[in-house]
Parts: structure tokens; sequence; C-alpha cells
């Protein structure tokens, strides 16, 4: 708790052992050791991806799980960074539509676009696109991840 | 509701008071209730479409995961349209189910229905009939989707040969909207109809 509200570096290393993503109530059936803690109460953040399907947690496939934690694995390589406000920045987490405030912890995605975490988080679990100009996040993670 | 879904309906609904559409009077939003769940929607028929001169009424319910799950948005004006159900108002537009993303909002999503309006997508069609009409019978469509909007949207084309043939079957005791939807599906063929509703 508390790593995450750093600046990262550019350092992967300190990425992946730093931080954590939500995964209440699932740690226990995630094979990754290095998931930590959540770091913000939010119990009710749903980790569904698809939330329409009929599926409860209790009842997920295997498969599904795995989905899952390849998920937040993949999650925890989009750098958190602080809003410092003084650059041409979106001014607004345009999923909460509420004003970033000053050394708020934001997530930057590969269109370096910027959302608050607990926002950004929730919606990557159901979709891996930026909200703002639909760039898949994947494929362009993918790509940086190879070339480093 | 969760928070957020709430906050950012409110903000939204302030956007949407502000924006310029409103000024145009070609979008309007109002509350259906306190909780902020279920809003009602108004946009205006697009110019040089046969929706001109209409005003369509939607419902729209917010889901408690919003804005992560779309708004569930319907037609509460019938409408004669290949992307939208005649009989249910049920809307086929991808925004509002796989290709939702968090940032579009209330605004977005009525701009893009008035868009859907102006440019139907009859190879992805919510009402099979009207979308084979839209293809086969182009003109059957176009008359019958001004006579429509002037039926329940407030359009401004009257068609008394429409009209008449809707008298026709309501003098053989068919409730009205029962008589121009069978009509319509028809291409206006008042023996082909009348077969459909007796046989």
């Amino acid at each position: 708790m508390g790593n995450c509200l750093k600046i990262n570096s550019s350092d992967d290393i300190s990425l992946l052992r730093g931080d954590s993503v939500s995964i209440h109530g699932h740690q226990d059936q995630l094979p990754h050791e290095q998931l930590q803690q959540v770091f913000y109460p939010a119990p009710s953040v749903s980790i569904m991806p698809i939330p329409a399907s009929s599926t409860t947690n209790s009842h997920m496939s295997e498969e599904d799980q795995i989905k899952i934690a390849k998920r937040i694995g993949l999650m925890q390589h989009l750098p958190i960074g602080t809003y410092d406000g003084t650059t041409k920045k979106a001014r607004e987490c345009v999923i909460c539509m509420i004003e970033f405030c000053r050394d708020e912890a934001v997530r930057y995605l590969p269109c370096m676009h910027i959302y608050h975490v607990h926002c950004i988080d929730d919606w990557l679990m159901r979709s891996l696109t930026c909200p703002s100009c639909l760039e898949p996040v994947d494929a362009a993670l993918l790509t940086s991840y190879e070339t480093t | 509701m969760a928070n957020m879904a709430v906050s950012r309906i409110k903000r939204e609904f302030k956007e949407v008071m502000r924006s310029e559409e409103i000024v145009q009077c070609s979008i309007k939003i109002e509350l259906v209730n306190d909780s902020w769940t279920e809003l009602r929607g108004e946009i205006a028929g697009p110019p040089d479409t046969p929706y001109e001169g209409g005003k369509f009424v939607l419902e729209i319910k917010v889901p408690e995961t919003y804005p992560f799950n779309p708004p569930k948005v319907r037609f509460i004006t019938r409408i004669w349209h290949p992307n939208i159900s005649s009989v249910t108002g049920a809307i086929c537009l991808d925004i509002l189910k796989d290709n939702w993303a968090a940032a579009m909002t209330l605004r977005t999503v009525l701009l893009s229905l008035q868009a859907l309006l102006a440019a139907a997508e009859p190879d992805d069609p919510q009402d099979a009939v009207v979308a084979h009409q839209f293809k086969d019978k182009h003109d059957f469509f176009l008359l019958t989707a001004k006579h429509w909007t002037n039926a329940y949207a407030g359009g401004p084309h009257t068609f008394p040969d429409c009209d008449s043939k809707i008298q026709r079957l309501k003098d053989m005791g068919i409730d009205e909207h029962d008589a121009r939807a069978i009509l319509s599906k028809e291409n206006w063929n008042l023996e082909k109809a009348t077969e459909c509703l007796f046989s």
C-alpha cells in the first residue's frame, strides 16, 4: 500500500513489483504471487469483464478467471503518475467527469490519455480500449513491451 | 444507484442543458424521477430525411454500472426506420452495445441517434420488415416513414391516400395503429393488408 501513489520511473521491473490492481475477493484464486493487496477501498468494483453476461463471480469458469488474471497482469504494465496540473493534459477524468486534483494518482494509457486509477482500472476490466480514442490498449502495450 | 453513475449523470445533464443543440431545439432532455436513473430524451428529425419536422421521444435508463456500461435507450415515439423496431422502439446501434466507451455521454448518444435517423444501416437491421422495404421498395419506405412521422411525431407531411386506407380498415373494426402497421408492411396494398388481417 502506498507504493502506487509515487511517481513511477520508466523501469518496468519496479512497476511489476510495486503496483497492484483491485482484485477484491479473488487474490486467492489468482496464480500470480506478485498481486498484492488492493490499495483503494472499492469492494463494489466488479471484475467481470462482460457485466452483461449472466455468470456470477462464484460461478466463473476457470477460463474466465485466467482471462481476468491475464488482464490484471497486463494492466500492471500501464504506468501510474501523479497529476501535476501544469501541462496541457486533460483537466478532468472523462470517466467520472471530475476534475483531477494536484498530485492525484493517474494512470497513463499508451495513447497518453490519463484517468483516475480506479476509474480506468474498472473500465479496462470490461474493455481493453481507451475510453477517449478507442485505441486498443493491449496491442500498443505489447508493441512497446517487445521493443524495450 | 452507484455514486459515480449519479454524479456523472448530473454533470452530463448540465452539459446537455448548456449545449448548442438545446439552443437550436435539436435535442432535449428531462428527468423522469428524482433518483436520476431514468430520463426522457427528445431529438428532432434531421433535415432532408423523412423524419424532418418530427419530434421523437426516447426512454433513457441509466444502469447502476454507468458509465462502464451504456445507457438503455429506446424510442417511445413510434418510428419507421430499419434500425429501430416499429413494434417496441428497440434500437440497433453499435455504441449502445459493444462499441460503448466511457467517454461517451447522453449528449453524444442523442446526437448519434439523430445521425442514425439520417443514415440508416439496412444491412444491420433491427426491424427486418422495414429494412426489406428500405432496400427493395425505397419509395414506399420514404412514404411510410414520412407518414409515421406525421402520425406519431408531429411531422408536416400528410398523405390522404394512406389515411383513407387506414380508415377503411378502421371501419372493419381494426385498431388504427394495427391498420397502419399492416398497411405499412404490405406497401399500402389494401387488399393484401385485408387478406393478412382476416385470413
